[in-house]
């Protein structure tokens, strides 16, 4: 320890590129912290003191950064950053450029993890008696097994209205706990927006800066009236930095509202056909959640006038349509050595010739293992305008996931026609799309979108299995092609 | 534009596979050169789908961004209930949400009242107000006071002044 150079940014907590007035503030806010606790004689305030003096005046702080790049090796995050293609020519129509973007971790970091303050929202509506509820029981019993000593969950049931089944706490005694779970029973309709108030209320008990806060909402059936305000709710409590996992059971509830409500905090929407998955897939999400190396992964939109983002998609770890913001975009966490990657399609209007565009890869994230409150990247790429570019070859990693993404969309399109009341268009997009599941080698869902192109014929509307299985089935699929991609990782959350 | 060889839907330059069909479009875009917008001479431009239906306009709100390729111009605006085209009237108080005035509207043959877009349940649509040189729809000639559902990506021209439409569904 005494031999290391004591990094000035980690002990003020601040980015390496931080502005002054972020010095300035990150002082303050620790002087006023340590202060309460009457810690200003402490050690720990004379290092911060220190650092401090040097990062805020700026020929110090040059030099120090000089000094710094010498012996820091370590990155905070690898950013690997594709186009798919460094040229465009003059056209007086508006081109499309895609950007594809990894972002691991880097190989040496440790394991340093937050402890959970994890809350699970159950559905105990009329609809989810039988095996949906047993099975929902047995995933929290199988939760409470995988919390550690310092994790803390709650859990609440709903159906119109919500009980807090366990307060938010440790695990200490499960059989008392599990009781009570097992006490739940099946009645009533089903209104989200009670439960979510109820289990957010709850995780509020315990100091939201020092835990990794996670609701995982299960629900069987459509919610009526109150999904504003279940999405408005989803809003607040992503800026306070709760993330929210949305699964839904069955065939009868709402996926764009599901994928609505999960957006702000960059969660992760899924579809769970059989009630035998709830525990494994309720198991890959601890998991992930329990491995958090990078939370709040932002991009920044500092795109020049001319480049406008039209459509993105995070593609591992886990598939996900992304909201966009005005300014940035939200990525949410990065869990455990699984890296990000995520895929954004650019327009770009015409340009004169011979001018260079600047497209800045620029993401921001939180570090809690090692105290960052923002970590920043920057990197610029460019794109060249040239009169007669050569052809040139789609980077592989880009052409496939384009290529996954593009049947996704398509499919997303087909839904859209019918409900357009255009069956017409439908069943050729669907047709289209069933060729494309069959060169890609998927025939289960070739099997499906040709089920769905009959139906089309016959009685003009698509299956609601149709419509879950061919969605998540392609954004599996996305997320997987992405993950081998990568590093022949393990396979997506959802096979 | 690169056009699809196999279901001949317009695609932009750049894009790898096709969003109607899903064919992959990189080993025939060397062989296409960009269409021009007007390079449509010697073809009977196809009319857009006709609207059956009685239409409701909608209270909700829509970004829809204009771009004004003579200017290499990107205006965005909200349509809520309309946006008005043509070209201001200060004497009578007059102002369109979508003011040519500034892009040689006159020169061009916009008039003061020219057409106006609106977000209806069927979508978003385009309807001519009479205008002198009336309003294009991807190079068709539009009947006066009859609504035309747009998609993104649209060419029109009010008089001869071109804009290109987009908005996110």
């Amino acid at each position: 320890m005494m031999t290391e150079q004591p990094n000035y940014y980690a002990i003020l907590g601040v980015d390496k590129h931080a502005s002054l007035e972020e010095i300035h503030e990150a002082f303050a806010t620790w002087r006023i912290k340590l202060k309460e606790a009457e810690q200003l004689e402490s050690t720990q305030y004379q290092q911060i003191a220190y650092a401090y003096e040097v990062l805020s005046d700026s020929d110090r702080r040059t030099l120090y950064d000089s000094l710094l790049q010498e012996t820091s090796a370590e990155s905070v995050l690898e950013v690997h950053a594709l186009l798919s293609r460094s040229k465009i020519g003059v056209l007086d129509t508006p081109q499309v450029v895609y950007l594809l973007v990894n972002v691991h971790p880097p190989q040496q970091a440790e394991d340093a993890r937050l402890p959970l303050n994890l809350c699970l929202v159950l559905d105990r509506s009329t609809s989810m008696n039988g095996e949906r509820l047993e099975r929902v029981k047995t995933a929290v019993e199988m939760v409470l097994d995988k919390l550690g000593p310092e994790d803390v969950i709650s859990v609440v049931s709903f159906s119109d209205r919500a009980e807090v089944l366990l307060p938010a706490g440790r695990v200490h005694n499960k059989v008392r706990l599990l009781s009570r779970v097992k006490s739940m029973l099946a009645s009533g309709g089903t209104e989200i927006y009670q439960g979510l108030k109820t289990g957010v209320e709850e995780m509020r008990q315990v100091s939201l800066s020092q835990h990794i806060n996670h609701l995982i909402l299960l629900t069987d059936g459509h919610t009526y009236g109150d999904e504003a305000l279940c999405v408005q709710l989803a809003k607040e409590t992503a800026v306070q930095g709760i993330g929210i996992t949305a699964f839904g059971i069955g065939l009868e509830w709402n996926d764009k509202f599901l994928d609505r409500l999960v957006a702000p905090s960059s969660g992760q929407s899924g579809y769970i056909d059989d009630p035998m998955q709830i525990i494994e897939y309720l198991e890959k999400r601890i998991k992930g959640l329990g491995a958090v190396y990078a939370q709040n992964v932002q991009f920044h939109l500092n795109f020049p006038n001319a480049v406008y983002m039209r459509y993105g998609f995070k593609m591992t770890p886990y598939a996900q349509p992304i909201d966009k913001e005005k300014e940035y975009v939200k990525l949410g966490d990065i869990e455990g050595r699984r890296p990000l990657s995520f895929l954004l399609e650019l327009s770009i209007d015409p340009q004169p010739i011979q001018t260079r565009i600047k497209l800045p890869v620029h993401l921001t994230a939180v570090i809690p293992g090692k105290k960052l409150q923002k970590y920043t990247f920057k990197q610029d790429l460019q794109l060249m305008v040239l009169k007669t570019p050569l052809q040139e070859e789609p980077p592989e990693a880009v052409l496939r996931a384009v290529r996954m993404l593009n049947m996704y969309r398509m499919n997303e399109k087909v839904w859209e026609d019918v409900e357009a009341g255009n069956v017409e268009m439908a069943t050729t997009r669907m047709r289209h799309l069933t060729t494309r599941f069959l060169e890609a080698g998927q025939t289960q869902l070739a099997r499906q979108a040709q089920m769905e192109v009959d139906r089309l014929a016959n009685v003009g509307d698509l299956s609601l299995e149709g419509r879950k299985t061919l969605k998540f089935g392609t954004r599996a699929l996305l997320n997987q092609t992405m993950s081998l991609l990568l590093n022949g990782d393990e396979a997506g959350e959802h096979d | 534009m690169i056009k699809c060889p196999e279901c001949g839907s317009a695609q932009y330059e750049g894009t790898l596979f096709c969003s109607e069909c899903g064919r992959f479009l990189v080993e025939t875009a060397q062989n296409i050169t960009a269409q021009l917008p007007f390079a449509q001479f010697g073809r009977l431009p196809t009319p857009p789908p006709q609207i059956e239906e009685e239409l409701e306009l909608l209270a909700s709100s829509k970004e829809i961004t204009f771009f004004i390729p003579s200017r290499r111009e990107r205006l965005q605006r909200q349509l809520q209930n309309e946006i008005r085209v043509g070209r201001a009237d200060e004497d009578a108080g007059y102002i369109p949400e979508l003011d040519l005035t500034g892009y040689d509207g006159v020169a061009h043959g916009v008039s003061r009242v020219h057409a106006t877009i609106q977000l209806t349940n069927q979508g978003i649509v385009v309807v001519d107000l009479g205008s002198t040189n009336g309003t294009y729809l991807n190079n068709y000639r539009l009947t006066a006071q009859q609504p035309y559902l747009l998609a993104s990506g649209d060419e029109i021209l009010f008089g001869d002044l071109l804009v290109h439409i987009f908005f996110d569904l």
